[in-house]
């Protein structure tokens, strides 16, 4: 970043303005509301490219004092490669930018409620507190999952010997293995939870 | 329209995830498209200007044949299909040579168009000494001219640069990465009625050099020109409904600063809080619990008791005496001040 030149070393390095330059130093932006010579800058004008620049050039090193005067915070970071080396590099805390620029999408829209959301709400209803997946299975003497894969809600599902309930005892249902039964009402609350999941899904989009 | 895709699998719900309006969101990005009319040199010209916006840019290199004054619809469909809030097409026509028009969307919506015609005393990239600056760098701009403040022409230009070119918003910045400047100038003052002045594109290498006088800290600041020199004629423009504009400056409530109540730092950087505590109820303080310290048997000091024996045929009266006051007499009651 720094050089050596005979020339420059000489030259001042403050700039001074009749109207004072504003900054935008979170978008490291420089304004300079000084009055502009129209046939400095006229396209006819030979030395105008030189004129730009001297006048971009004192912009700059006003807005490079002002740089240097922002906190610096120095942090150690690997600079990537193969050596694995690390060094020193300097970073300038920058201020929050200060010119409004348009979004470019709108603000992220919250989430609708769901139905049981709402309803809660009303009643006042706060979400229960759940102490985890696994529970202690007495009967082998293992920690299990309430449900899932070897869940022990699916218990039932490989008994050898399972009871038939007294409702069904003489009926046509009788011979319907209890087995598939608990298995039908799990696949069936899947279903209704999908379903909902669904109707809030719509209710989300009418509302928007 | 697009067509709404439901994503079949965690990869394509990623991609359009990405999408979504976001709290905070990403760098704009940029679509360079040659319209139908446009030449060799618009095309190295778009070339240039996409150079200090990479990586967060896309360029058509097929022709379009878009028209953005006459209809917007095609550029916001490119403006959705490529996620691309800024789009920059080029035209060439008799009455608008080397024309660049600059768009920015909100929403996928144009938001505002400027036209921006490059004079004939242009200098390319490549008519420079080839010098050129790290991808992905911030520039540093600076915008001469009272204009840029006042013009609402002007303040559009302003906005619509430093929304292009100041890439990744951080707070923190390396001071090894600030290597060049993007300078626009008002060609000259200008008065009310007459026609608009150009606006001066040039792009400079940041150059520092130890400085005797600026002492350690102080460098002496030099620049040298690396390209593109463009002057830049305005056009047509296409100003944002105010609506559009209140929407597109909305601010998340979820990013404001709050500023923490009855918090201070003192001299020694120790943090105090201060509480308030409401008043005490005495009366519902739980002593030690004995059987003579029951309610039932309370003393009751004379002033009440001999209110309890008053005679009680005057409260039956129904006559207003003198010493009643009437209720637009009351003074409301005051709301204490807390401090």
């Amino acid at each position: 970043m720094s050089g050596n030149s005979t020339s420059a070393s000489s030259l001042p390095v403050t700039v001074e303005k009749p109207i004072p330059v504003t900054y935008d130093m979170g978008n490291l932006a420089v304004f300079d509301t000084n009055t502009l010579d129209k046939n400095d800058l006229d396209s006819s004008n030979g030395a105008r490219e030189e004129h730009l620049k001297s006048l971009t050039r004192d912009n700059m090193q006003l807005m490079i004092n002002q740089i240097l005067s922002l906190p610096i915070k120095t942090t150690t970071e690997a600079t990537g490669g193969t050596s694995g080396q690390s060094a020193t590099v300097t970073l300038i805390q920058l201020p929050q930018p200060t010119t409004e620029l348009p979004r470019e999408k709108p603000l992220p829209k919250p989430k609708a409620p769901t139905k049981w959301e709402l309803f809660a709400a009303k009643k006042n209803i706060k979400p229960k507190e759940r102490a985890g997946k696994m529970v202690y299975d007495e009967a082998s003497g293992e920690w299990a999952p309430k449900w899932g894969y070897k869940g022990i809600n699916k218990k039932l599902d490989d008994q050898w010997l399972v009871e038939v309930d007294d409702k069904v005892k003489g009926t046509d249902d009788e011979l319907i293995d209890p087995r598939t039964l608990s298995r039908a009402e799990r696949k069936k609350l899947i279903k209704k939870n999908e379903l909902q999941h669904k109707r809030n899904l719509k209710n989300s989009m009418g509302l928007k | 329209m697009i067509r709404t895709i439901n994503p079949k699998n965690a990869r394509a719900k990623r991609a359009l995830d990405k999408k979504e309006p976001k709290l905070v969101e990403n760098v704009k990005q940029a679509l360079f498209i040659p319209g139908q009319t446009s030449n060799k040199f618009l095309h190295e010209a778009m070339i240039d200007l996409s150079g200090f916006k990479k990586p967060n840019i896309k360029r058509f290199s097929h022709r379009n044949d878009v028209r953005p004054f006459e209809d917007v619809e095609p550029i916001e469909f490119y403006s959705e299909k490529n996620d691309c809030s800024l789009v920059v097409v080029s035209s060439n026509s008799k009455k608008r040579k080397n024309n660049l028009t600059f768009i920015r969307t909100f929403g996928y919506k144009v938001y505002d168009m400027i036209e921006l015609q490059i004079c004939e005393n242009y200098k390319l990239l490549s008519d420079f000494k080839k010098q050129t600056v790290g991808v992905g760098l911030k520039p540093i701009f600076s915008f001469q001219g009272e204009a840029f403040e006042s013009h609402p022409v002007y303040k559009h230009v302003k906005s619509l640069f430093l929304d292009f070119f100041r890439g990744e918003s951080s707070s923190l910045q390396d001071v090894a990465g600030l290597q060049y400047v993007i300078s626009l100038t008002v060609e000259g003052d200008f008065k009310e009625g007459e026609s608009l002045p150009n606006v001066l594109f040039r792009v400079y290498k940041l150059k520092t050099f130890r400085s005797s006088q600026g002492g350690k800290k102080l460098p002496r600041v030099e620049l040298e020109e690396i390209g593109p020199r463009f002057d830049f004629k305005i056009g047509r423009i296409h100003t944002p409904s105010p609506e559009m504009v209140k929407d597109a400056h909305k601010k998340a409530k979820q990013l404001e600063f709050k500023t923490a109540k009855n918090v201070e730092i003192d001299g020694m950087g120790d943090k105090i809080g201060r509480i308030h505590v409401g008043k005490q109820d005495l009366n519902q303080l739980q002593t030690r619990k004995m059987k003579g310290l029951k309610a039932k048997y309370d003393q009751v000091d004379s002033e009440t008791e001999a209110y309890i024996n008053e005679d009680e045929h005057h409260l039956n009266d129904d006559s207003y005496g003198e010493d009643y006051v009437t209720a637009s007499e009351i003074e409301p009651p005051s709301k204490k001040h807390k401090k």
